[in-house]
């Protein structure tokens, strides 16, 4: 799966690192000073990178913790998100990573215990106040964590600091870390859904609908609660019957006593990352949807968007309290 | 179209001879060669940096050159314990002189174990355990301005260790290390024709494009909305006669109107 590794001179003998290192005994192994060496030049082509991602072992200097846009969030006052990796094992057209960096290699920040101290310190600056940290922006949370250990590591943190709340942001079916420890109660596994067919033409190389599905079922047959994130909602033709289909399927498996939250929001993209992506992929059917500029973001025009939300919103406030629905109006 | 750059004539010579290519007698400044498709064509740098710098340069403004073509720094190397006659593609450049690194993308199975090396001013025999070259640095810093990083690439033989110092390298023992390799040469430009064809493709004029800037004016601004309007045609009006629905349109401005008009008001499906 991995052939080249880069590592960062400054954490090849972080404890991490050399974990890693032992699992792909025979991987190519390159020294670099910084990642950014690798992973921020120019002339590179992310969907080439694509076909064979490398993974950069390296150290997160400064910026661990950063405040999550405004209108995002479950709930809580404070909301903070957080990334230990940048890109992710799946390959999903609306991305917004691919507009975004010019690599498609994996960087993993080995050091996970700058990231968990610097929560402690935000912790400590709200008090008692709830305080929500998102995980799964720049990664997927999941996908690579039997390498990553990342659940190992950041689950104990927020098990031992009930005011803080954790949300892991997936389409991954790599569970066992979760399932084989007790659930914590401030801990959200956050699953993105598009419907069956819209999920093939797009989301490319991830684990299907009903495989993400039975993962939520597993994992809320032992007690984890779990979040359904309906956000890219995708426009086509049919796209009531699609998403209708696709509520009932998991409104009637799921427990929604153990259901954390919902949230929703339309396919919007920067403008800059849109046209790179538009000229990545010339031929992709996403980027010939009806879409409209607004404030230099590209989505769908109001009228689409809004009978989108609407049409999404009543079937989902059926199933669960207002309280715990969260749609995202907005293009940004 | 793949573009070799060698140092040496008689690190080129066995290419010349494999691929059939032709002195291009136009150019005098170096020496380029050319394949009779057209499809690859070789440019003699001349040891050292400078020389092969100024040649990457030249061989540009000589050769059409496009964002999907390959570029290829192929010649012999020394390394400390790698033996004599052994290929390596090269995965990490670094400049000796000032220490800037470059890291060649390996997207594609490789058809040889990969090393790193260190470019010199200077021939040393002080040996290390990285490939020692004099050209490589200046063939991809230039290149990477002018193509596609994960078509850059350099494959180095090694010509010189420990146990066999440069200084008894001949002309003839490269000719015979390069010939042994033009295999597995073969074998790496064959795994670059695939993303050479992939960026071709996405970086492709869009079909009635050059239809309509010779039939209607349009501005630069213009060019760009009709590239991205006769895409979206194709995806979401593939039967659809293009030519005749806007044969009776007088200016690019119409042309953009009528296309995205009839674009809008047509049904979309995200799935086949």
């Amino acid at each position: 799966m991995i052939s080249t590794i880069y590592i960062e001179e400054e954490i090849a003998t972080h404890p991490r690192t050399l974990a890693i290192l032992e699992r792909f005994p025979d991987a190519t192994k390159i020294s670099c000073e910084r990642y950014g060496e690798i992973f921020n030049r120019k002339s590179q082509n992310f969907r080439l990178q694509k076909k064979q991602p490398a993974l950069i072992l390296a150290r997160k200097h400064k910026g661990h913790i950063l405040p999550t846009p405004k209108q995002y969030g479950i709930g809580a006052e404070h909301n903070y998100y957080f990334s230990h990796m940048l890109n992710c094992l799946y390959d999903c057209r609306y991305c917004f990573l691919q507009g975004m960096f010019q690599s498609a290699h994996y960087v993993l920040f080995v050091n996970y215990e700058d990231f968990t101290e610097e929560m402690t310190s935000l912790l400590n600056k709200h008090g008692d106040e709830p305080v929500h940290f998102f995980s799964g922006y720049d990664c997927d949370s999941l996908a690579l964590d039997p390498v990553t250990n990342f659940t190992s590591k950041f689950l104990p943190f927020f098990e031992n600091n009930p005011q803080a709340l954790l949300e892991l942001r997936t389409k991954s079916t790599q569970i066992r870390n979760l399932l084989k420890r007790e659930p914590i109660k401030n801990c959200v596994i956050a699953f993105s859904f598009t419907p069956d067919k819209i999920a093939k033409s797009l989301e490319h190389k991830a684990p299907d609908v009903n495989k993400r599905l039975q993962a939520i079922l597993d994992l809320q047959k032992s007690g984890w609660q779990i979040g359904l994130r309906f956000d890219p909602l995708i426009y086509t033709k049919d796209y009531a019957r699609e998403y209708g289909e696709l509520f009932n399927d998991i409104f009637s498996k799921i427990n929604p006593d153990l259901t954390h939250s919902i949230s929703l929001g339309g396919f919007r993209l920067p403008k800059d990352y849109l046209r790179k992506l538009e000229k990545l992929y010339p031929d992709e059917k996403l980027f010939s949807s009806p879409l409209a500029e607004e404030n230099n973001n590209i989505g769908y025009p109001l009228e689409i968007r809004e009978a989108m939300l609407d049409f999404c919103a009543n079937i989902i406030t059926q199933h669960v309290p207002e309280n715990k629905f969260f749609p995202c109006h907005e293009m940004i | 179209m793949i573009h070799i750059f060698c140092a040496l004539p008689c690190e080129a010579q066995p290419l010349i001879q494999h691929f059939k290519l032709a002195e291009l007698k136009q150019f005098d400044l170096f020496r380029i060669y050319q394949s009779k498709d057209k499809e690859i064509s070789l440019t003699l740098s001349g040891v050292g940096k400078i020389n092969t710098a100024s040649a990457v340069s030249y061989h540009h403004a000589c050769i059409k050159t496009n964002a999907g073509d390959a570029w290829l720094n192929i010649g012999v190397a020394g390394h400390a314990n790698i033996a004599i006659g052994e290929a390596r593609l090269v995965n990490k450049i670094t400049d000796e002189h000032d220490k800037s690194t470059w890291y060649p993308q390996i997207v594609f199975k490789s058809p040889c174990e990969s090393a790193a090396l260190i470019t010199l001013d200077k021939p040393s025999e002080d040996y290390q355990d990285v490939l020692f070259d004099m050209e490589a640095s200046a063939f991809y810093q230039i290149a990477i301005r002018l193509g596609t990083a994960e078509l850059i690439h350099c494959l180095k033989i090694v010509s010189d260790n420990t146990t066999q110092a440069s200084s008894k390298v001949t002309a003839d023992t490269v000719k015979t290390l390069v010939s042994i390799k033009l295999k597995l040469l073969d074998n790496l430009i064959e795994s670059l024709k695939p993303l050479s064809a992939k960026i071709r493709s996405i970086t492709s004029e869009p079909e009635h494009y050059q239809y309509c800037i010779e039939k209607w004016h349009f501005t630069q601004s213009e060019k760009l909305q009709l590239s991205r309007l006769l895409r979206q045609w194709s995806i979401r009006l593939p039967d659809e006669a293009i030519e005749a629905f806007i044969a009776s349109d007088t200016s690019g401005k119409s042309v953009l109107q009528s296309l995205r008009n009839k674009i809008k008001g047509s049904e979309f499906v995200i799935h086949d």
